[in-house]
């Protein structure tokens, strides 16, 4: 792979697309580190695909700049296409082609052919449990079998930034959890990866940085960490062995909220190095601890959120 | 936005398309290849073989030397338009056109690609039929320079207008009514049969407007070494045709009409 030139993994830049009146990006600018996993999030309709699509040259763009290791997806193309693999939410294959044929003719788009394409190739089909359907064309394989292929075709001319429109969607959660490690592996190898989704939980799990689009606007670009804890909420609930006789100032400082019925003391907002005083508070005013619970909003709850407000 | 549409630096990704497009025609050789010879026999038995042994000779051949000329023609445009623009379409449709829009493969590399494809699929069905001809009655071109550009040249002509209705079709019948309202028509009274000589004065009139005619009667002149035209109008013609439906397809294809939306 020729060395790349300065700049991030991913520039998109003021990226505005429009169908006539339609507009279905609307001055979208993110940008993605080298070696990042970056989830990029939105409802349907909101702008990911059609994104995408102009990152990789399956759309025009009306306005806006996208650059891909400092090359210029318009001006540098090719240079710029060489170093992105696009597994794509639809399944495109050529019905024609044998799947080792389908990796190999690939790569051959790519300017690559030979015996280390050929061998690379035959290392895919290992790597994703294909090698006994080398022979067949893609209409012969399991749903999972073709999510495999896709990602294993992306990945043939060996980019440095992959590209996964869904890359989960339609299969079981075995496979799923598989195609993770995958993907994590890949990621520590030092493929920048982007990803859309709609398991959130996937997003949340591997996903270092997030992007959330709404209605073709970006409304939220962060650390997914960060982004948790700042838009996400944490609550501390403790049920105690009798029932609490008043509500001491120590804990009223500590935002705690009392429930007769359960006997649950509830803490709100509170992280998580602050557990332990917490119940040692509880405990030093004289009452046993009979359940503690502590739970903490999703990716897909601050998702919600931020898609609601952004209606 | 416009790209670099014109960049001509993949060879491999070039040559990669071509193969694919021949892979492609070895799957389906029972619509493109075997289809051709068959009809091309049949037309010589019953006409060049049976009626025609009722005709006198036409610019001095006998009429089923002097059909080979215009079957081959006929095939070759039927053929190369038909393979074309289904293959470009079935990408469309299939969406596997995309592994070639997302590759550092620029407009005319692609059109290239498919036009490459299409003149050796012209190439062997022609040659094909004229082995056909040959077995059975006995012709073969005097001048193959001629026989080899005239093939290429209405391969390029008729893949570059596959290229375009493969683009503009919305659906597989729209691919057809190009075959079935203009090429099967004009090819028909363009000369296949008969020389614009034995036409009425009016019709042979309105056949100078039929780009078919002139195709077939400088092919012709590859076997017969006659032309009811000039051999130079005819050639510049179909080349005038042949870069004027390379233009479109290469615009088309530069701006991803109906490919990158």
């Amino acid at each position: 792979m020729n060395a790349s030139r300065n700049g991030p993994a991913l520039r998109v830049t003021d990226l505005v697309k429009r169908y006539g009146e339609f507009v279905a990006v609307d001055g979208i600018s993110l940008e993605v580190a080298r070696g990042d996993f970056f989830a990029f999030l939105g409802p349907n309709g909101a702008g990911k695909t059609t994104t995408i699509n102009a990152i990789v040259g399956l759309a025009t763009i009306t306005a806006g700049a996208i650059e891909i290791f400092g090359y210029d997806n318009v001006r540098a193309w090719r240079e710029a296409r060489r170093r992105v693999g696009l597994a794509p939410q639809e399944y495109n294959f050529d019905r024609y082609l044998s799947i080792r044929d389908v990796l190999i003719y690939q790569a051959g788009y790519y300017g690559l052919r030979g015996a280390a394409v050929r061998k690379r190739a035959d290392d895919l089909l290992e790597r994703f449990a294909l090698t006994s359907k080398a022979n067949d064309t893609f209409m012969r394989l399991s749903g999972g079998m073709k999510r495999r292929l896709s990602l294993a075709r992306a990945l043939i001319h060996e980019p440095e930034l992959l590209i996964l429109d869904e890359p989960t969607a339609g299969v079981d959660v075995e496979l799923r959890i598989e195609l993770w490690e995958l993907l994590r592996e890949l990621n520590v190898g030092g493929t920048t990866i982007i990803l859309t989704t709609h398991y959130l939980e996937e997003a949340e799990s591997l996903c270092k940085n997030v992007a959330i689009v709404e209605g073709g606007r970006l409304v939220a670009m962060e650390p997914t960490a960060k982004l948790l804890a700042r838009r996400g909420s944490t609550t501390l609930t403790v049920t105690l062995e009798r029932p609490l006789t008043h509500l001491t100032e120590a804990l009223a400082a500590r935002g705690a909220a009392y429930d007769a019925a359960t006997r649950a003391l509830r803490f709100s907002g509170i992280g998580p190095a602050e557990i332990a005083p917490t119940l040692a508070l509880i405990v030093a005013q004289g009452y046993s601890i009979q359940n503690v619970d502590f739970t903490r909003s999703s990716l897909q709850d601050v998702f919600l959120d931020l898609v609601g407000r952004a209606h | 936005m416009a790209i670099d549409m014109w960049g001509f630096r993949n060879p491999v990704g070039l040559l990669t398309l071509v193969k694919r497009e021949l892979v492609r025609t070895l799957k389906v050789i029972n619509q493109v290849i075997w289809p051709p010879i068959i009809t091309t026999i049949l037309y010589v038995l019953v006409f060049g073989l049976g009626l025609g042994s009722q005709v006198r000779a036409i610019q001095g051949v006998p009429y089923a030397a002097f059909l080979i000329p215009g079957l081959i023609m006929l095939q070759v445009i039927d053929q190369t338009y038909g393979e074309s623009s289904s293959s470009l379409f079935q990408g469309r449709f299939m969406s596997s056109i995309q592994e070639l829009l997302v590759s550092p493969l620029s407009a005319v590399e692609i059109v290239t690609g498919f036009l490459l494809a299409a003149i050796v699929r012209a190439v062997v069905i022609a040659l094909l039929i004229l082995a056909v001809g040959f077995v059975m009655v006995h012709t073969l071109p005097q001048n193959w320079p001629l026989y080899f550009f005239m093939t290429v040249l209405v391969a390029t002509l008729f893949g570059s207008i596959g290229l375009i209705f493969g683009l503009l079709a919305e659906k597989f019948d729209h691919i057809a009514v190009f075959t079935t309202f203009v090429i099967t028509p004009l090819v028909f009274v363009g000369g296949v049969f008969t020389s614009a000589q034995f036409l009425p004065p009016l019709v042979r009139a309105v056949s100078l407007f039929n780009p078919m005619f002139y195709m077939i009667d400088a092919f012709r002149y590859a076997f017969t070494g006659r032309t009811d035209v000039p051999l130079g109008l005819s050639i510049g013609i179909v080349s005038a045709l042949t870069l004027a439906s390379l233009a479109v397809a290469l615009r088309m294809m530069g701006t991803g009409y109906k490919l990158r939306v």
